[in-house]
């Protein structure tokens, strides 16, 4: 179940018309949690960071349907599950690889 | 130097640009898996919904499905996913999970109007058992009948067919893919011989003009729509015609849009026939070498009930798939009278967007896909559409080779490889073959080493006939499995619902939620579903892909496969079988279904050694042997040798995924073709080898109208479809809050001048109502669905609001698919 403690982490591929680039853009900007990384004619690679899977999903449903967005489908996501677990897993990685 | 959040922020940006194709720095490269988890297993799986077959990567941990995502190595999607395919690991954990068989029970027995309370799978197998012994016993073997579908693993509709046919000698079998591709399959058949598409995907990155007939492919395969998009924006040669009765998100990429008034797609098919004819541009060559010409029967009704007035009036109901040979001649004089002034008036198109659509198929020097889906298939004369989209291939010789080709798209992950392949339809046997053909069920009942004239001759019921059939009482012992029918089905409240609740009958379903179909059942059994058991699927271009069993399945629920196998154990031969086959073959007698069946020599040939170790297989633990396996391959040597080859079993575990025919472990991505197809003969170019002759049939359809139109009072098309966030029925994608949130209610998407005439607008409480039934929701008038005046649109995911209490049950006469998209409704205030 989603908690507090999470952080999603996804990566999305936008197409888009190359007229409405500039459009697009402002209507990333305005969202919050996401953020345009590498932009080409017709293409853009967006991430997007929130608590839950709901979060990201809205998000790129939000940019698929996007005015001058032709399709944003998702290629990468992390999920990071209560940061004091992970703080503990990454101790004891850093532990059995011989670290101190 | 980089935190942990910046550096997973750069992996998924990398990973993003590769799948893109976007140039990246070098700095930025990186492995997409080293950030993650090192205690997750990750296994390949094709995803669960439609028929595009993306591939995806599952993980799993503590034998519970975790995360998942695009499979990087998956040709057909390369490391992307849709928003669905992003909710897969969740559709295994809804709240409301079945995990125990639940009977209708009164005073501690079965009773028809009972509470629905848990019993074991001995009891309800023992109820179930007697129940279909009572209707074979009364009635005979055509009392009993089976709606399977297209999400049904291979092995799974393969020991369905098996099962109906070979044990219960009934062909009452037929799939949720009737709804959906059965006018494809039949326009196939009757066209080249041979089920399913010639090419492949392979053709988005070839072609320079893509043309979908009714298919918002941006919405339904969102996967498949970026490839188009990437091939669009990278060539500006490249053009897009979107054709449907109303604006959908497809339109945003469309060079030629295209509202055309409900039916009249069968007209435009024909002009641009003419048109080719007309300009000079007919591939005279291809068409003397490769093609036949028939003349098509006309006014062949509408599939509704024999005494309704439509069939009654009707001049060939009876004979829908007559046709008699023809020349070119006679086919363009046919063609001749669909014109650009009649079909722009027809059609409601303006004409320069008609004659810029049928240049892309007129002009030689361009590439052309068709591609289609239930704009196509679910229509009246959705048989003849597919014929007439095949014909103006065939006339330029645009098909079987890269970019040029018609393509059927399908929307359930194995509506080809089990509704189609393996025959469970209610007219079908492996491999094509017919149950009408004596020669093809002597072949089938020595494959499956079954006595001689035992498979029943008899067409079964179709997936509508099945409905009457079970309201009339002649269909009274029925087993549901992997479809969501009452809301599926076509004018429900009158046809489906009666028959389920008839008290002649028992209706059992097999599900893994409780949906509406299953709550209107007398036995309900919990499925597995998806990784929850070993699979196998083919999707829309041959592609046959398997996966491992990944977790256990919750509670008691049992895979469909465990459910039928089971359930055979409980009939001997002489309960079920024809005295004079048994009296001719006493050695039959006396053995159970599971014995003559499954324990036949052939399927239980394989040991439970052969299983790879790193996976769980319950199904043949349970039953002793590689079951799926052992299915598989009897199955598959079905069409060996002939075109339907598939590769050695354990081959699919290690890829992803294979087009057949897979001839010396070769995929064929293009058939017919010489040089593609290694069943074309050096010299003879191209050879549509499923007809004896080896040519394809260009058909001669008229334009007929539909079954139902708007008039005064109910005066409004309503089409029904999906929306991006649900697939089908929501049983599955309805209980991931995240997509239920995203689109929670069926609204009726109307264009706002209509709205304004009937004194509503956006928001308002309405009822739709047609002659059949009615359904209240809200109006939409801005949404992305954006219907012309005159149509309104309802997406049918929604349980609570059942829009197939409306629709027609008029089907195509020839492929009793329905028609969906054309009856008549209003819009009135609540």
């Amino acid at each position: 179940m989603p908690t507090d403690a999470e952080r999603h982490l996804a990566s999305l591929l936008l197409h888009v018309r190359p007229d409405r680039q500039v459009i697009v853009r402002a209507a990333i900007a305005a969202m919050p949690g996401t953020e345009l990384h590498i932009e080409q004619p017709g293409k853009m690679v967006v991430t997007v960071e929130g608590p839950h899977e709901g979060w990201i999903a809205d998000r790129m449903t939000a940019l698929h349907l996007l005015d001058g967005v032709f399709s944003a489908v998702m290629v990468f996501h992390h999920i990071d599950r209560h940061h004091t677990d992970q703080e503990q897993s990454d101790r004891a990685a850093v532990e059995s690889a011989g670290g101190t | 130097m980089l935190d942990r959040r910046d550096f997973i922020k750069a992996q998924a940006v990398a990973a993003a640009a590769a799948a893109g194709g976007i140039g990246l720095p070098a700095a930025a490269q990186s492995s997409l898996v080293a950030g993650e988890d090192t205690t997750l297993k990750w296994s390949k799986a094709p995803c669960r919904f439609c028929g595009t077959g993306c591939g995806v990567m599952v993980a799993t941990k503590d034998n519970r499905v975790v995360a998942t995502h695009g499979d990087m190595q998956a040709e057909v999607n390369r490391g992307l996913n849709c928003v669905k395919g992003y909710f897969l690991s969740k559709i295994l954990y809804g709240q409301d999970r079945l995990t125990q068989p639940l009977l209708r029970m009164r005073d501690g027995q079965y009773h028809k109007e009972g509470e629905f309370q848990p019993v074991s799978w001995d009891r309800a197998f023992d109820e179930m058992a007697r129940q279909w012994k009572r209707v074979i016993k009364e009635k005979g073997p055509d009392a009993v009948g089976m709606f399977g579908s297209g999400q049904w693993t291979i092995w799974e509709g393969y020991a369905a067919s098996k099962l109906m046919r070979g044990g219960f000698c009934t062909n009452n079998l037929d799939p949720n893919a009737r709804h959906c591709m059965a006018s494809a399959a039949v326009a196939f058949i009757r066209t080249f011989g041979m089920d399913e598409p010639m090419g492949c995907y392979d053709d988005f990155e070839n072609a320079d003009a893509f043309v979908l007939w009714g298919s918002n492919m941006a919405e339904m395969h969102p996967i498949l729509w970026t490839r188009i998009t990437d091939r669009r924006l990278a060539h500006n040669q490249v053009k897009v015609a979107v054709l449907s009765t109303f604006e959908h998100r497809s339109f945003e990429l469309a060079d030629i849009p295209m509202i055309f008034t409900p039916g009249t797609d069968l007209a435009i098919l024909n002009y641009i026939a003419n048109h080719i004819i007309q300009t000079g541009r007919v591939n005279r060559e291809f068409v003397e070498s490769h093609c036949n010409f028939r003349l098509g029967q006309t006014d062949i009704g509408y599939g509704l009930r024999p005494e309704s007035v439509l069939e009654v009036r009707a001049a060939n109901a009876k004979d829908p798939t007559d046709s008699k040979p023809i020349d070119f001649g006679a086919f363009a004089k046919f063609v001749s009278t669909y014109t650009l002034d009649y079909t722009a008036e027809l059609t409601g198109v303006p004409k320069e967007r008609l004659s810029a659509l049928a240049e892309l198929y007129a002009d030689p020097k361009v590439k052309v896909m068709s591609l289609w889906t239930m704009g196509f298939n679910q229509h009246v004369r959705g048989v003849w559409a597919n014929h007439m989209a095949y014909n103006i291939h065939l006339l330029t010789g645009k098909i079987s080779e890269p970019g040029n080709g018609p393509f059927s798209l399908t929307g359930q992950p194995s509506a080809c490889g089990t509704a189609r392949e393996v025959g469970t339809f209610a007219h079908r046997l492996p491999a094509d073959m017919q149950v009408t053909n004596p020669t093809h069920r002597a072949h089938t009942e020595e494959a499956w080493k079954l006595p001689k004239d035992l498979l029943p001759a008899k067409l079964g019921y179709h997936a509508v006939q099945m409905d009457r059939m079970l309201k009339d009482g002649k269909l009274n012992a029925f087993w549901i499995m992997v479809n969501n029918n009452l809301q599926a089905a076509p004018n429900s409240a009158n046809e489906t619902y009666p028959g389920y609740r008839n008290p002649d009958n028992f209706i059992v379903v097999s599900d893994a939620y409780p949906t509406v179909t299953a709550s209107a059942a007398d036995l309900i059994l919990p499925a597995a579903m998806w990784v929850e058991k070993e699979g196998a699927y083919g999707n829309a271009e041959r592609r046959t892909h398997f996966w491992h069993q990944l977790v256990t399945a919750p509670g008691e629920a049992r895979s469909d496969l465990w459910q039928l196998m089971e359930f055979s154990k409980r009939f001997t031969t002489d309960e079920v079988w024809p005295a004079a086959v048994l009296e001719a073959n006493p050695s039959y007698r006396g053995k159970t279904l599971f014995d003559v069946l499954y324990r036949n020599g052939t399927v239980d040939r394989f040991p439970l050694s052969e299983i790879d170790s790193d996976y769980a297989n319950d199904e043949a633990k349970h039953f002793g042997f590689y079951v799926q396996k052992g299915l598989f391959e009897e199955y598959a040597d079905f069409g060996r040798g002939h075109g339907h080859d598939l590769a050695p079993f354990d081959r699919y575990h290690q890829v992803r995924g294979l087009r057949w025919p897979v001839v010396d472990g070769k995929e064929t991505r293009w058939r017919y073709r010489e040089g593609h197809d290694p069943f074309v003969k050096t010299g003879e170019g191209v050879r549509f080898y499923g007809n004896p002759d080896g040519k394809a049939n260009i058909f001669a359809f008229p334009y007929e109208p539909p079954a139902e139109v708007p008039d005064q009072e109910f005066d409004l098309w309503l089409v029904t479809g999906r929306v991006l966030e649900h697939w089908h029925s929501g049983s599955m994608t309805m209980r991931v809050p995240e997509l239920y949130k995203a689109m929670p209610m069926a609204l009726v998407f109307m264009h706002p001048d209509d709205a304004k005439a009937r004194g509503l607008r956006r928001g308002s409480e309405v009822k739709v109502v047609s002659r059949r039934g009615e359904m209240i929701t809200r109006v939409e008038t801005r949404g992305r669905n954006k219907p012309p005046r005159g149509v309104v649109f309802v997406p049918w995911f929604d349980s609570a609001r059942l829009i197939n209490k409306c629709t027609l049950d008029a089907t195509d006469p020839i492929s009793k698919q329905t028609d969906f998209k054309k009856c008549a409704a209003k819009i009135v205030a609540v």
